[in-house]
């Protein structure tokens, strides 16, 4: 009995010191925003309306450090709706697959991406394109995501080596949950060309507060 | 010229070792030559495309290339404008400085190629009204006809063979349309010059499966280039044109389109029989197009009929058709063939017989592209073209392109 009480409390232990609780939040400095793209409408016979939606700039915050390697991912979306990509950033782990639907009636879309990060090319393909195209992105880096029928079409998927990430709103602010205690690197993605890191120290149940200026 | 060649050439080996690290800056341009103001109401947005064109190619020169070298080094920086003005107001603005609209050993000249102002009053696109400078809205070639776009670096047989006519001299005898083409080959008419960028205004819209487009221009659709601009051509004899689109899925496009205007400069007034006058001589267009596009597959086909009205002479009718393909092997290399075939009706020979008024022929195009980056892309083609009597029995033809999108 006192045995199995033992196994028992080892089991709890462990499973305490695994549970992943620590918490990273504070705010990302963001960059000014961009202006709205301007659609390229010289040659089409038929053109609708003029509005695009904005997107202001988001960051993408990220504990760097040695991770178990995850088992299945689930799977996750960038529609193209109104003529734009949505959403116009998605962060994910490496190994995960990405569907790109069409969401824009009446229109073709052709998807494709020359970073190095991930080269592919979807072709043309309807809205009701079954199944809905996708690309497994397995390499770490920023993949940019272009439309070969519409130019002003731009998109980023940021594959990350990590499973703890997370978008800021807006305003920049974050909050990142269960994390592992120990010792990381935190890093904030701003844009293509700026990734701002701050060490890290992570207790178990502790919050703690980072700004990237 | 020789060191200007091998400079040029090290620029270009240059600039597709760099096109790779230049990827990023040109998305960085991209943003910045993006402007907007009132909250995105108004946007602006400069472009350009830089194009390194070099033609190899036995007298006489193919299409509407103007030289007498068998080599041509092309040039040519294009640069755009668009912007938005709110949602239903459009604006855009093209212009080149190159050797010639067409490609010539000429030399170096700055043009305002396009402008046009397009309203769009109901978001679904039902109706458009556009007023400017701008191309044609007659077939499916337009719309591909920048070198982006384009799989190919020259267009297709409508768009630039010529035929025998001129616009600025009427024939004076009944056999002159039936002979060789002279020198400088530019003088003559081809069915359609290029995009057609003449002056007018245009209306068009999208009703369920189907879209219509109607314009009015100053010129007709053989027009050269200096005809298209107002200052130059009024609107004395207009030409109407009109293009009827149905659109069952994405995938298919079937096109109908047609036009009739005035084909004559006014230097040919006095050219002309006596009591005639150059509106009387209209050149009447009938075309067809069908587009599909499937994955990574592409198809376009056009086939024009084409009538000009002659004098002395009567109607001089042409039929030209093309079939294009594209295919993408990988995301970055893709491959494109074109077959493109001309025939010409008889008129008479002034000898109480008839014989064709051009001569026959056909072009096929083979060419290859590859994308470095989203910016960069360079194409190669080969032409063979066969003229059934004519100085181009088999003419051959080797093109590369490289161009710069920004």
């Amino acid at each position: 009995m006192r045995r199995f009480l033992f196994v028992g409390f080892v089991l709890m232990a462990l499973s305490r010191s695994a549970s992943a609780d620590a918490v990273v939040e504070g705010r990302v400095e963001l960059p000014k925003s961009h202006s709205a793209p301007v659609m390229n409408k010289r040659y089409e016979i038929v053109t609708k309306g003029g509005v695009l939606s904005t997107n202001p700039p988001i960051a993408v915050v990220y504990l760097e450090g040695s991770f178990p390697k995850p088992g299945a991912l689930p799977t996750r979306q960038v529609a193209q709706k109104d003529l734009m990509f949505v959403p116009g950033l998605l962060p994910v782990q490496a190994g995960t697959k990405v569907e790109f639907p069409n969401l824009d009636h009446d229109t073709y879309h052709n998807i494709f991406s020359y970073s190095p990060a991930k080269r592919f090319d979807l072709g043309r393909y309807r809205p009701d394109e079954k199944p809905v195209p996708s690309q497994l992105f397995d390499v770490p880096g920023l993949v940019t995501l272009r439309c070969d029928v519409h130019e002003h079409m731009r998109g980023l998927i940021l594959v990350l080596d990590t499973p703890h990430f997370v978008l800021t709103d807006p305003e920049g602010r974050f909050r990142l949950s269960g994390l592992p205690a120990g010792h990381y690197l935190l890093k904030a993605w701003v844009d293509s060309r700026t990734t701002r890191e701050h060490p890290v120290d992570l207790k178990n149940g502790a919050t703690l507060q980072v700004d990237f200026p | 010229m020789k060191t200007l060649r091998v400079v040029l050439g090290c620029l270009f080996v240059a600039a597709l070792s760099a096109a790779a690290q230049a990827d990023d800056f040109l998305d960085q341009v991209d943003e910045a030559l993006t402007f907007s103001a009132f909250q995105d109401n108004v946007r602006a947005r400069f472009s350009g495309l830089l194009d390194l064109e070099e033609y190899h190619f036995q007298q006489p020169a193919p299409g509407l290339i103007r030289t007498t070298s068998d080599n041509l080094f092309n040039p040519r920086l294009t640069l755009f404008l668009d912007a938005q003005l709110g949602p239903n107001v459009f604006f855009f603005l093209q212009s080149r400085v190159d050797r010639g609209f067409d490609p010539s050993d000429k030399g170096a000249q700055v043009r305002l190629d396009e402008y046009a102002m397009r309203v769009t009053p109901w978001e679904d696109g039902r109706f458009t009204f556009q007023a400017g400078k701008f191309s044609s809205v007659v077939g499916n070639w337009v719309a591909r006809h920048l070198s982006w776009e384009n799989p190919f670096i020259n267009a297709p047989l409508p768009y630039e063979n010529v035929t025998p006519l001129e616009d600025i001299v009427a024939p004076s005898y009944y056999g002159s349309l039936t002979g060789q083409l002279r020198d400088p080959k530019y003088q003559y008419l081809p069915v359609i010059w290029g995009p057609v960028y003449a002056t007018g205004v245009s209306v068009a819209g999208r009703i369920g499966q189907f879209d219509y487009a109607a314009e009015v221009k100053n010129a007709a659709l053989s027009s050269r280039p200096e005809s298209w601009d107002a200052t130059r051509i009024g609107f004395d004899h207009p030409t109407l044109s009109t293009r009827i689109g149905f659109r069952p899925s994405e995938m298919w496009n079937f096109g109908i389109s047609a036009s009739d205007g005035a084909y004559f400069r006014p230097e040919a007034q006095a050219t002309l029989p006596v009591g005639r006058d150059i509106g009387d001589y209209h050149q009447r267009v009938l075309g067809q197009d069908i587009s599909f596009a499937w994955h990574h597959v592409q198809v376009w086909a056009e086939c024009y009929e084409a009538r000009f009205e002659v004098p002395l002479i009567g109607d001089a009718d042409t039929f030209v058709y093309y079939v294009e393909a594209k295919y993408k092997f990988t995301p970055q290399l893709f491959g494109a063939v074109r077959w493109n075939q001309q025939f010409f009706a008889d008129v008479p020979n002034g000898y109480g017989g008839n014989m064709p008024w051009g001569h026959d022929l056909w072009r096929t195009d083979i060419a290859a592209g590859y994308r470095f980056t989203a910016h960069t892309q360079l194409k190669i083609q080969y032409s063979l073209e066969h003229e059934k009597n004519g100085p181009r029995d088999l003419g051959h033809t080797f093109a590369a392109q490289f161009t710069v999108r920004f």
